[in-house]
């Protein structure tokens, strides 16, 4: 009868966690903004209003031209990274996936240091401004931040396929193309699929993109910013909610088969012997994918340097020194309420608590999930809620169920913490369920018949594997909180104000140069994480 | 080797992995409808020298000549040899009947004799009732089974044998192996077999043929192979005891070593280390003063461990040190 019970007790605390801290606010938010708007009558009177249709049209195509864009430029570098062994792959595919760890607001200033007015490329190539402002521009910040995520799931495709399997229709005289149909375009198919989906739902969601490169207008704002606009700028928190909602009610499906499909590529009946295998370089094939995987690391080197260029080089009358000077100045501090150092302190604060959070969270749920799945599948599938809910719905519904009890002072930086921490939950559980997955019972098994009592056995026969997962997890939480400005935009009076909501604070009153010596400060932290998960040898998964 | 002219000729075929060699100048012939075997200890290169026979690794020099083509430079899709491997490789989301259709598909072959063909090994291999199943529906003796069938459904030149046995059970093992050996027969199939049991390698093969440190050692039949191993490393690969006898070293058998009457002068003298019955016969392991492990069978009861007995034999094949 203990053993029925085992590993299923002590998650109450985590399930009790997410419905107090994501159902429940969000379930009363949603029943109270239907109640205030009258019901599904007033649901669809909001919905069909022109400004939150639009909002919607927006996501969807911000959200399937950005997918669409991202799985035709990630997967043949994902391919290339995932199939072929060489010198130097593993950091290659670290770094190709440093933009999906960078804060969306520096992708957002690497794309106008690219291309905006001042742009480095659009100063020496006058048509490229194009990609400086509008739809283009979101794309394009979209796609520097979501090709990442098609490759690196390209790529987890790409090793799970057998090659034995594909040795074997070589053999029996299927040529390589054919070995490609049978073998390993399926896995590297549903990994694109699955990246491409993610990156729909992100770009349909994205909140910086809108509202920093398309001028002071409102015609590209996605749902979020308009969810968003609605409550904190209309103050009609029932229609920002009710908005929410269809968000929420339209994202469902999307979510539900990315996570179909991640899940497939993670138990591939075909994996027998995974790995890379050694690059014929003569090969017109992965020449041609080599290259494609050069552009966008090109593309992805260019952008972190327009950003840390720009630091250096600021584009209106300052120079390098009076931009950081002023960073650092009264008046900056008198206008955020906080100064530069106090918010690179928040910042921090904020991120190493959410990440010992989501970290202790994922831990707990990902332990019992892998230990026992037949009993963990609500959990699983409870822990994956926050995919569905963005940042601002969270925010919204954390700041109205939980302002009425902690006030709104500095006690909030509670909800700054949770929020972080619950949105990178999903992500953190998928990374800790590989190492926690290839857990065998077996050393856990001999641990307690030498005589450890099952914690014992735990922190000897399990922690010692999984501790890489673990300090990678903590890493990728850490990193997220650390960018993470749209949820922690919503919550923050000006005293928590961390570097990324002071450097949207300073774009509004447009000290650019400023911003943009708080987005190289913000983009070096954010590479020092990178680098501490590279030279590790770990490895996020998504 | 049948007389004809033979299915595969593999001329000084060397391949080294960053510069060590794996194996070197490995030359000999397999003839039609012969089941050679390539018996050696793992990591001596086996697998290595199948996969350049398959085309799936590059060798560093030397030619492989099927029915007198050189394919040694041709992709594995285009050589008609079919390499099999220990994971029998099927594909996962085909059926039985698919898996073994495959390559006749390939081939384009009319599709009522695609279903003749597999109807065949189907019935060759006792697959009936699986036809519709799919792979992970079936136990490790019946996946290696479609795998065979598969194989042999592509109607190949040769077909490499990757210690296709190596991870199922010993009852069904021997069963599969006898079963896989009168297929192989009966479809006259040319095919080279890699194990690194000796029992599994001297049992199968027409001819076999010893790898070991990456050097090929004397292709001949396995009664031949096994009554003259010629060097000191084969006869302890083929279970030989070494010891030193007055003409020089000497390969026993375990079953020609005995202890010697009391009073007789044994040959050597050697400390009993452990024995354990294994049926009918008692097996003894000990070591000989020069330090060789030793092992014996003999029917009775062995010496208690510790104790020092004199051995002799009386049959015993003369070796050269390698």
């Amino acid at each position: 009868m203990r053993l029925r019970w085992e590993g299923t007790g002590f998650l109450l605390p985590v399930i009790a966690f997410v419905a107090l801290f994501a159902l429940l606010p969000v379930a009363l938010l949603f029943s109270n903004a239907l109640a205030g708007v009258g019901g599904a009558g007033g649901f669809v009177s909001v919905v069909s209003a022109g400004r939150n249709l639009r909002s919607l049209d927006n996501s969807l195509e911000q959200g399937g031209i950005s997918a669409v864009l991202a799985v035709a430029l990630g997967y043949p570098a994902g391919v290339f990274v995932g199939r072929f062994s060489f010198r130097g792959r593993a950091l290659l595919r670290s770094f190709l996936l440093v933009p999906f760890l960078l804060p969306s607001l520096v992708v957002v200033f690497g794309v106008l240091d690219l291309f905006g007015p001042s742009g480095v490329v659009s100063g020496v190539l006058p048509s490229t401004a194009w990609f400086g402002s509008g739809i283009p521009a979101i794309i394009a910040a979209n796609l520097f931040f979501n090709v990442p995520i098609v490759l690196l799931l390209t790529a987890t495709g790409c090793e799970t396929a057998s090659v034995e399997l594909e040795e074997t229709v070589g053999t029996l005289g299927g040529s390589p193309f054919r070995a490609y149909r049978e073998v390993w375009a399926r896995p590297t198919w549903v990994g694109a699929a699955a990246g491409g989906l993610l990156t729909f739902l992100f770009s349909a969601l994205s909140f910086a993109p809108p509202l920093l490169l398309c001028g002071a207008s409102s015609r590209c704002y996605t749902l979020e910013a308009q969810v968003y606009v609605l409550d904190q700028t209309f103050l009609d928190p029932n229609a920002a909610a009710t908005l929410a909602l269809a968000m929420v009610l339209l994202l469902l499906l999307p979510t539900a088969v990315y996570l179909g499909l991640v899940s497939r590529l993670r138990a591939n009946p075909g994996r027998r012997t995974p790995g890379p295998r050694p690059i014929d370089w003569r090969s017109p094939t992965a020449g041609a994918l080599a290259v494609e995987t050069l552009l966008v690391l090109g593309s992805e080197l260019a952008l972190l340097a327009a950003v840390l260029y720009r630091t250096v080089a600021p584009s209106d009358q300052y120079t390098a020194g009076a931009a950081w000077s002023a960073l650092f100045s009264a008046n900056t501090t008198s206008h955020l309420g906080v100064s530069a150092v106090g918010a690179v302190g928040n910042t921090l604060f904020f991120a190493v608590v959410a990440a010992l959070l989501a970290l202790l969270l994922s831990v707990v749920s990902g332990y019992a999930i892998v230990r026992r799945p037949d009993r963990a599948v609500v959990l699983g599938l409870l822990l994956f809620v926050p995919l569905l809910l963005s940042p601002v719905v969270l925010a919204f519904a954390l700041s109205s169920f939980w302002r009425p009890v902690i006030g709104t002072g500095t006690n909030v930086w509670v909800l700054v913490v949770v929020s972080q921490a619950i949105l990178a939950l999903p992500f953190a559980l998928q990374s800790l369920e590989i190492p926690l997955a290839g857990l065998s019972s077996a050393g856990r098994d001999t641990a307690r018949t030498l005589g450890a009592t099952s914690l014992g056995a735990f922190l000897d026969a399990d922690l010692p594997r999984v501790k890489d997962g673990l300090v990678t997890v903590g890493l990728f939480a850490f990193a997220f909180g650390l960018g993470e400005f749209t949820a922690t935009n919503f919550l923050v009076p000006p005293s928590l104000t961390t570097l990324p909501v002071a450097l949207y604070a300073l774009t509004e009153v447009r000290l650019f140069p400023v911003a943009d010596a708080a987005a190289g400060l913000l983009l070096l932290v954010s590479l020092a994480v990178f680098l501490v998960i590279t030279l590790g040898g770990r490895r996020v998964e998504l | 080797m049948s007389s004809s002219s033979p299915v595969l000729e593999v001329r000084g075929l060397s391949a080294a992995w960053d510069g060590v060699p794996v194996f070197r100048d490995a030359t000999f012939e397999v003839g039609d409808g012969e089941f050679f075997v390539l018996l050696g200890p793992n990591g001596s290169g086996k697998t290595t020298l199948l996969r350049c026979l398959a085309g799936l690794e590059r060798p560093d020099r030397g030619t492989v000549l099927l029915d007198g083509v050189d394919v040694t430079k041709l992709p594995p899709h285009k050589r008609g040899i079919v390499l099999m491997f220990q994971d029998p490789a099927l594909f996962p989301h085909r059926t039985v009947e698919e898996n073994i259709a495959y390559a006749a598909l390939l081939q384009h072959r009319p599709a009522d004799e695609v279903a003749e063909e597999v109807g065949r090994w189907v019935e060759l291999l006792h697959l009936s009732g699986f036809e519709d199943r799919r792979p992970d529906r079936l136990s490790g003796g019946e996946l290696q089974r479609v795998a065979l069938a598969r194989t042999l459904a592509a109607r190949p030149r040769l077909v490499l044998l990757d210690e296709p046995f190596a991870s199922i059970d010993v009852e069904l093992r021997a069963e599969l192996r006898a079963e896989f050996r009168r297929v192989l027969r009966s479809s006259g199939t040319s095919a080279i077999h890699v194990t690194h049991d000796r029992e599994e390698g001297l049992f199968l093969g027409d001819r076999v043929a010893l790898l070991y440190d990456g050097i090929f050692h004397r292709p001949g039949r396995p009664s031949e192979v096994f009554g003259n191993p010629g060097t000191v490393r084969a006869a302890r690969f083929l279970g030989y005891n070494v010891l030193a006898g007055p003409r020089g070293l000497e390969g026993v058998l375990p079953a020609d070593l005995r202890t010697a009457p009391p009073g007789g002068d044994g040959r050597t003298v050697a400390t009993v280390l452990v024995s354990g019955s294994v049926g009918r016969e008692t097996h003894v392991v000990l070591r000989s003063e020069a330090g060789e492990r030793l092992e014996m069978r003999c029917s009775g009861e062995a010496p208690p461990p510790g104790v020092r007995v004199p051995l002799t034999w009386d049959r015993s094949v003369p070796l050269v040190p390698d």
